[in-house]
């Protein structure tokens, strides 16, 4: 029999005592929140259910733990319901993950009936008693089906990148996605043809989560001691998963480079671990072989949950690299500019909201751009101090959980 | 009078997909020649707003997708001035951009970027936000504008003038109520093309210090122990300033670092 994931409901009907938003004032300012509580005070009387389907892991729950709160603290009572799923759910929900992210999936009638059942099954199970019903991703998208009620507004907000999506998947999934009352998207490259209205709303980070709160330098130190890694001027890093598409070859090949005019540069490539993923293995060791030719490159395979590394290691760069050949949303460079790194990056995707060409950090399209970059960044430090303020602010400004809060509501009011 | 008190809102700009996507600046032309004028106002007006503690204003959209993906600065250079003058109609603005793209020679304008670097219009849709906050004249606003934060600056001295719409717009109200001078102070500085955080500081400051003379005639009335205490509340607050509990008043609207 299979297991049950999540099974556990999170309720957040009582706040935790820790206020939020009241940490966020010196942050994004009082005026800022004065604005946000006014939002939210055109959504009075009304309650959101937010519906996923896991608690733990993963870009979105991180999201919702800290959204529900802020919502709740804003005095617009929310709820979180997980949908619970078996293997063979689960089995299902993420080979249509990888369809839709483009990936060629067979998507069987047997796959069809186990979505269908365990979408009956949560459909009676949990409880999408507001008004407003929040669904994130294609996982629990046929809920709408069973549990539609009058007088009720449902949005599906879609986190995942669908400009490459296979089309038997996206066949399957749009009638449902067709009765919701509006949909939201990150980027606009993300969009399908639709026929509700669609609506764009970036991600955001959380400036108090590991991954990014300030750290002190003892703190970094420590980290970087444990990891067994020695920074100093001239240290580049690329943080991102071993993927073609991140182009971790090409990085190395763009630091030979910069290597050539720059002796004293070094090179940090780290990456989520690729123990689950064959090609995500194959690359890395591509990767490992390309970096024993060329001196002064680390290779640092990091676990999942390495939050404070990955922290400690951006903090600790002079430049943080993000040289994609394509992109979802990409929020490491946000992450990094956060932390008023210098960022180089290729002009893909989400990337270029978030990098401003020599405002907020350097755009490229080439490996001899992206070295070319790197030298001015590395000799200038001026430059680099000024792209990282830049950067800092414009995240401040349209990055963090209050700007995606923000966003959710104006939604909201609009359909009430 | 009551019924003209002046309400200010804050606002939410929703962002959503007109359809329109261009690889070239033959097809950027042709879809800014048919995009609705929200899109035209979210990819040259809303820049302000998007970046309102920028130290410089980036240019506007268009500007920056030829210039970055279609790799023509000069082209880049010549939308970023068609598009600098931050609340000009959306008529004038459409016809200026058009100009520039229709001097560029022809060869140019049909070189397309990759399809990852597609330049896709957005529109955009505003949620006006109530603050509950008023002011029954011109004095009381002043008063009240260091409470705003930088979307209900934009939304009433940028935004309703664009599009319009007299009831939400600042300098409107503010000729209503005899206040030419500072109603002129406000397009000025909004044409200025500053990022909308120095905007509202540096109006703020204007309007303050025109507002000193009239202050001095009233308090010139006041008894003198009344006079005594506020020159020493006055001090007392300098003193805070000067000794780093400054920002409280300033920082009100905006954030630690760049009020």
């Amino acid at each position: 029999m299979s297991a049950i994931r999540d099974a556990a409901r999170v309720p957040y009907e009582h706040p935790p005592a820790e206020h939020w938003l009241a940490r966020y004032e010196p942050v994004v300012g009082a005026g800022t929140l004065r604005a946000l509580e006014a939002l939210a005070r055109k959504l009075r009387g009304h309650r959101i259910v937010m519906v996923n389907t896991t608690k733990t892991g993963g870009g979105v729950a991180e999201i919702l733990h800290r959204v529900v709160v802020i919502l709740n603290e804003l005095g617009v009572p929310t709820t979180w319901e997980v949908m619970e799923g078996d293997d063979r759910f689960f089995g299902v929900t993420k080979r249509m993950h990888n369809a839709l992210h483009g990936h060629v999936e067979p998507l069987t009638e047997q796959d069809r009936e186990i979505y269908h059942e365990r979408t009956r099954l949560e459909a009676d199970r949990l409880a999408l008693d507001g008004d407003l019903i929040f669904i994130h991703d294609p996982q629990p998208a046929a809920l709408i089906e069973h549990r539609r009620q009058p007088g009720q507004k449902w949005v599906w907000r879609c986190h995942i990148d669908l400009s490459r999506r296979d089309p038997a998947y996206w066949d399957f999934l749009q009638p449902y996605v067709s009765r919701y009352d509006a949909s939201i998207f990150s980027h606009i490259a993300f969009v399908p043809p639709i026929t509700i209205p669609a609506y764009l709303v970036p991600p955001s980070i959380d400036p108090f989560a590991t991954k990014n709160r300030d750290l002190s330098e003892h703190e970094i130190e420590g980290v970087l001691e444990r990891l067994d890694l020695s920074p100093g001027p001239g240290w580049i890093t690329q943080v991102s998963r071993f993927d073609r598409i991140k182009d971790p070859i090409g990085v190395i090949d763009a630091y030979r480079l910069v290597r050539a005019r720059r002796p004293n540069a070094r090179l940090l490539l780290a990456g989520g671990g690729a123990d689950d993923d064959p090609e995500g293995a194959e690359v890395l060791a591509e990767v490992r072989a390309r970096a024993t030719a060329a001196p002064g490159v680390t290779v640092l395979e990091l676990p999942p949950g390495s939050d404070l590394e990955i922290n400690a290691i951006q903090r600790a760069s002079t430049v943080v690299l993000q040289k994609s050949l394509r992109e979802g949303f990409a929020l490491t460079v946000s992450e990094a500019l956060w932390k008023r790194r210098a960022v180089v990056a290729s002009a893909v995707g989400g990337i270029p909201l978030q990098v401003l060409h020599e405002q907020t950090g350097l755009l490229v399209h080439s490996i001899e751009g992206t070295a070319f970059q790197t030298i001015r960044l590395l000799d200038n430090a001026e430059l680099r101090r000024s792209l990282g303020d830049e950067g800092r602010q414009h995240v401040r400004d349209n990055f963090l959980h209050t700007r995606e809060v923000r966003d959710y509501l104006a939604v909201f009011a609009s359909l009430v | 009078m009551s019924d003209d008190r002046f309400a200010f809102c804050s606002v939410a700009h929703l962002e959503a997909p007109s359809g329109i996507v261009a690889l070239s600046m033959d097809a950027l032309r042709a879809g800014i020649e048919r995009a609705p004028d929200d899109s035209l106002f979210q990819h040259v007006t809303c820049v302000a707003m998007r970046y309102p503690h920028a130290r410089d204003l980036p240019s506007n959209d268009f500007a920056r997708w030829v210039g970055t993906s279609l790799q023509a600065p000069d082209v880049a250079e010549r939308l970023a001035y068609a598009g600098a003058a931050t609340a000009q109609p959306i008529r004038e603005l459409r016809a200026s951009l058009l100009s520039v793209l229709d001097s560029v020679p022809q060869p140019e304008r049909s070189r397309e970027a990759p399809p990852e670097a597609a330049f896709h219009f957005v529109g955009v849709r505003s949620v006006p936000v109530p603050l509950g906050i008023e002011a029954s004249d011109p004095v009381q606003a002043i008063d009240v504008w260091h409470r705003l934060d930088s979307a209900a600056l934009f939304f009433h001295v940028i935004e309703a003038p664009v599009f319009g719409d007299a009831a939400n717009s600042f300098p409107h109200w503010l000729r209503r109520h005899g206040a030419d001078a500072l109603a002129i102070q406000a397009e000025q500085a909004v044409a200025a093309g500053r990022p909308i955080a120095r905007l509202r500081k540096d109006l703020g400051a204007r309007w303050r210090r025109s507002q000193i003379g009239r202050r001095l005639a009233e308090r010139a009335g006041a008894p003198e122990e009344e006079r005594l205490r506020e020159a020493r509340a006055a001090m007392a607050r300098l003193a805070g300033r000067l000794r780093g509990g400054a920002g409280k008043r300033r920082n009100d609207g905006g954030p630690e670092e760049r009020p």
